[in-house]
Parts: C-alpha cells; structure tokens; sequence
C-alpha cells in the first residue's frame, strides 16, 4: 500500500470504528433492551416480550406525553420561524460588516452551556424576576405574573434556546438569494406580498425546512428545560425517558420510548428528505 | 539526548501524580441535596486524612437505581430514608455494619434504634430524622386558614401547590385523611388514596425535592409540603414562611448512613459514620439544616432557641398525632404504580 492509501485506511477504520462503537452499539442495546422483561430487583431479565411497547401504545398517558410534546415543539418551531425569518431577513440584509457582528451575538450564548442558560431563564421569568420587575416598574400591570412552572415558560425557554438554529440555516439561504429576482418581479408589476409568496418564499423554502427540522427534532428531547422551567405536568418525551431510566427503573419501557421517538424522528427527516428531492426537481 | 530527557520528565510527573492519588485516602459519599455541611467535610478530612468525594441526589429512587447499576469501586456511604434501607437490605446491597467500629453509637437515642426496618441496626445508622409537614407563606394565605392536609384540596389553590416529589410523603397525606395507616399495605386502601391524589393533581405547580423551600422564597407558591428542616431555613430568609403540622398528623421520617455492597473504602466508611456521631458534628448538623438528630448530647449543645424551636423539635403530642415512615415490603410496588400514574398524568 502507498502511503496515502494507508492513511485514507486508517482514516476510515477510525472513523467507522468510532462510529460502530459509540453510534451502533449503543443503537443495538436500546434495542435489545426494549424488548426485554422489566424486574424490579435486578433490572431486567433476559427473556423476550413486547409488553414494553404495548404499554406505550395502550396505555393513555404515554400517548398523552407524546402529543404534548409534538405540541410543543411545533409551538416551539413556529416561534423561532415567526421572530428567525425576518430576523434572518435583516441581517443578511444589512452591510456586511454589521452582519458578522450581529451573527457573532447570535452565537455568543453557545459558550455558555445551555443548562447555565436555563437557570438563568429563571432569574428573568420568575416572580420576582428580571421580566417581572421591569413590568411592574413600566406600570404595565399590577401584581407580578406567575410565568415560571407552567407551560409558557417552557416554551419560553425553548425558543431562547433554539432560535440560532433557525436563524443559521435562514440567513445562509437568504444570503445567497438573488436579490436581482425580486426587483425583477417588482418591475413586471408584482406587489411586496406576491414578491414574497412567489419569489421570495419558494426560494428560502429548504432554509425555512431546515430550520424547522432542525428546531422539531431534538426540541422534544430536551428534558432538563421541562424539567427545571415546567411544573408538575410532564411535559416532554425526553423527561418520560428519563424518569423510565432513573426513578422508575423500566428500562424496557424507556428504551421503547427512545425507540419510538427516533423512529418518529427519522421518518420527519426522511420527508424532508422527499421534499427537498422533490423541490430540486421542479427547479429544473 | 534531547528526546529522552523529555519523556523522562513527563514520566516522572505520571508517576509522580499517580502516587499521589493513590497515596490519598477516599471515601465516595452520596446524600441528599443540602444535608450536610461542607465544614464538617472538611472537619473530617482534616481529622483522619481521608479525602471525601461527595455528590447529591433529590429522590430514594434516584439513589437506588445509580447503586443498583454499579457492582463495584462504588459509593461507600448513602443515605437511604427507613423502607429503602429494608428493601436494600432485602436485596443485598448492604454491607453488614461492623459495630465495634462505631463506638460512638453509645451516643445514639435508643428510642430510633432496632427498628423494624432494620433490626439491630444491622445495616444503618440513623443520621437525622425529621418531618413531612405544610409550609404556608403567611404574606398570602392566613395561617389559620391552614390546618390540615385536607386544605390543600381547596379548590383555591388550582395550579398553586407544591408537592415532595416522593412518593411515600405524598401518599402518607391521602392516607391519613381517609383514615388509613401511612404504612398501609392494603392494595385497596391505596388505590382509595390513589383516587384521591388524583383530585389533587389539578392544584399542583410543581413537585420539587432538592431545595423546597426555594419555590417559597422565590415567591412561586405560596402553600406546599416541605420537610421541616427546609421550612425552618426558609423561616430564616422570610419570616412569613411558616410551618404547620397538619392535624391528622404529619409523616415522621428517618434518613440512615449505609455502606453499600460494592464499597471501595468500608474501613474509610465505617471512620467516617463514627464521626458523624460526635455531639458537636450532629450539633453542627442541626444548626445548619434544621433537622433533629438522634444524638442525643447533641441537643443539650444547642442553643436554646434551636432546641425549644418547634418546627425542628417537635412536642411529644405532634409525634403521637403522626406517624413514622415504616417499610412496606413488597407493596411498594403498588405505591410505585400508582405513583408514576399520577406523575404521567392518567
């Protein structure tokens, strides 16, 4: 072998053993243990059964959490869409030296680990909050608003913590926007609205399905923001798993649950997959 | 040359920092959230030599189901409240005290020892007990308004309350106001329990165990279960914050020192239970956290305004009217099931 042949070897040998050992295996025992009997001593016992998965779909309060949290993060993915757009919008508008500088506060809150950022939510959506305290001082209201365990500050939270993944993949796409196009339309006579509709939208479209996926998708994993700004309702599929795993000890039911998310989750990206085949097919 | 003299230096600081790491001694401590002061730690450390590794967990399940995974090189102290040293104990995830190692049980209140959860103390020693009552912020709700666990049905209190988030105290309440044992064992006495929580779930914001009393002085509820330990330092803070033992009586527990099965250090582990029995460490215990303690010339130590304070040190009427946590053997697994139906929500 050349040495460069060695080299792509190795390369590829690190990268599929990395990816054997910590993508696959892991993988293979959720799936193995979703299967398995749950045994309040010891765990699990080896010997098969399906009870795991009718559990989930039989009994109602699975089903429950699951449309709770598809609720969720769509609310979620809405929120970011409707303020990351325009927001997209602006920046990749703006002169390009200002642009770099609104995308580097963009990405600022990432050195900061995003459980720090959560307790930091706290402080602002809290009774005596930051929120709070400049509304009353505003005269906007009268008694503090009590945001903090309830659904909203959930979503609140959510959208803090998403919103540069919607932002990233819009102002990419809109940054490579023909901006020629639209004044083209502007000229045959098309109004701002059907500008946009026509020109602009379809054209941004796999940016806006980007964000969107990339929002959805792992939103309704993100256990700790439920579990530290929400109450008493759980809230997502991911603190369902977690509580499976470690306070109730269903490690079949919790491996179940994972299971079913990520089939869900793959099959939303295999859409997006058709949609985006589809879209390029209609451009030519 | 060069080379070699390189790797010798970063092989003598290899070598160096493993025996240095060996040569410290360690016990691995687990316990809850906010139960033991950092000085004593340190007290301890400076004491014997031996190092502590400590970390928390805010749920028995929690700690159960991390010790239940690890087989060895694990935890060498947990504590565990009374029906979870039983069902460790069942199990064999405790190691056998060694008593002669502990002569500081002599300190011990023999009234909370040989315990039916745990003979002999075979496998636990008792470290602080203490009680499940009701906080009430009285900037909000009059005190007198608040008597008994009945009142947190109120329909008043949609969407206000704070829970324990633990199963037991949570059904101990139901219990006790339909007249039941809060150790019962009977499946229908605790699903008629179970049916009642059920009514409860709509008043309830949150359910929190590390720190309860933060929910209270952050202003986010204003009425909730808290231990009383918590209510007492909550009371510090905000002097509106006060603790009632409701009247058809609160639940006693009884958190226990164990060696887990699996322990690195038990020798390190059994100096360190013995030093935690010192009247002036379970002084210093009880002035921090507010929980009695069951050594006993620990509390002729304290200052008087602790140990005439009734929120820490119940009268002998409280104890009578409530009830220690006991263990319920395998009906657990119906409180369990019961449980985790009204966590999901059916």
């Amino acid at each position: 072998m050349k040495i460069a042949d060695k080299t792509r070897f190795f390369i590829i040998l690190l990268i599929s053993g990395w990816f054997i050992l910590f993508g696959v295996t892991p993988l293979l025992l959720l799936v193995m243990t979703s299967f398995l009997t749950m045994d309040p001593a010891d765990l699990v016992q080896f010997s098969f059964t399906l009870k795991a998965y009718s559990q989930l779909f039989i009994e109602p309060g699975y089903i429950i959490i699951f449309i709770r949290s598809v609720k969720l993060a769509l609310a979620t993915t809405l929120l970011c869409l409707g303020f990351g757009y325009p927001f997209a919008w602006y920046t990749a508008r703006m002169p390009p030296k200002w642009r770099t500088s609104v995308l580097i506060l963009l990405m600022i809150p990432f050195w900061t680990n995003s459980l720090v950022r959560t307790y930091a939510m706290r402080m602002v959506l809290g009774t005596h909050g930051i929120l709070n305290k400049s509304l009353l001082s505003l005269g906007l209201i009268n008694t503090p608003l009590k945001i903090m365990y309830t659904d909203y500050a959930v979503l609140a939270g959510l959208f803090y913590l998403m919103l540069p993944f919607m932002v990233l993949p819009l102002y990419a796409t809109i940054e490579k926007l023909n901006f020629q196009l639209i004044e083209a339309a502007r000229d045959l006579g098309a109004g701002a609205v059907s500008a946009f509709t026509k020109i602009i939208f379809p054209l941004t479209l796999p940016g806006i399905m980007a964000g969107c996926i990339m929002v959805f998708v792992p939103t309704m994993g993100l256990f700790y923001v439920a579990s530290l700004l929400g109450g008493a309702r759980q809230l997502l599929v991911g603190n369902l798993i977690q509580q499976q795993f470690l306070n109730a000890r269903n490690w079949p039911l919790g491996s179940a649950t994972s299971i079913v998310l990520i089939i869900f989750m793959a099959l939303m990206l295999i859409g997006y997959g058709l949609l985006l085949h589809r879209f390029s097919r209609e451009r030519k | 040359m060069k080379p070699l003299f390189k790797s010798l230096i970063i092989l003598t600081v290899v070598v160096v920092a493993a025996i240095q790491a060996l040569a410290a001694e360690k016990i691995y401590v687990y316990n809850w959230t906010e139960y033991l002061p950092e000085s004593v730690l340190a007290q301890f450390t400076e004491k014997t030599g031996i190092e502590v590794v400590y970390t928390t967990y805010d749920s028995n399940e929690t700690m159960y189901a991390k010790l239940k995974l690890i087989k060895k090189d694990g935890y060498d102290v947990a504590v565990p409240s009374t029906y979870f040293v039983s069902k460790m104990g069942r199990e064999g995830m405790l190691m056998t005290l060694d008593h002669t190692r502990l002569p500081n049980m002599k300190h011990l209140d023999p009234d909370i020892l040989n315990k039916d959860y745990d003979p002999d103390n075979n496998y636990s020693i008792p470290y602080m007990w203490g009680s499940t009552g009701i906080a009430v912020n009285t900037d909000e709700i009059p005190q007198e308004q608040i008597t008994s666990w009945k009142d947190l049905w109120k329909p008043e209190f949609k969407g206000k309350l704070l829970l324990q988030d633990d199963l037991r105290e949570v059904f101990h309440m139901a219990l006790r106001i339909k007249g039941f044992s809060g150790n019962t064992t009977n499946p229908g006495e605790i699903e008629q329990a179970y049916l009642l929580l059920k009514d409860l779930m709509p008043n309830v914001l949150l359910f929190n165990s590390d720190s309860p009393r933060l929910p209270f002085l952050a202003g986010e509820v204003g009425i909730g279960m808290i231990w009383n330990g918590e209510a007492w330092m909550a009371q510090k803070e905000n002097p509106a914050i006060r603790y009632v033992y409701p009247k058809e009586g609160a639940s006693f527990w009884v958190d226990s020192f164990v060696i887990p099965q699996g322990a690195r250090n038990p020798k390190g582990a059994h100096a360190f239970i013995n030093f935690m029995m010192n009247p002036d460490v379970a002084k210093a215990c009880v002035e921090e956290y507010g929980y009695p303690t069951p050594v006993k010339p620990a509390i002729a130590l304290l200052d008087s305004n602790i140990s005439s304070n009734r929120t820490i040190f119940p009268d002998a009427k409280v104890i009578q009217q409530g009830e220690f946590q006991n263990d319920v053997g395998p009906a657990i697994e119906i409180y369990q099931k019961y449980w985790e139906k009204l966590r999901t929500g059916n």
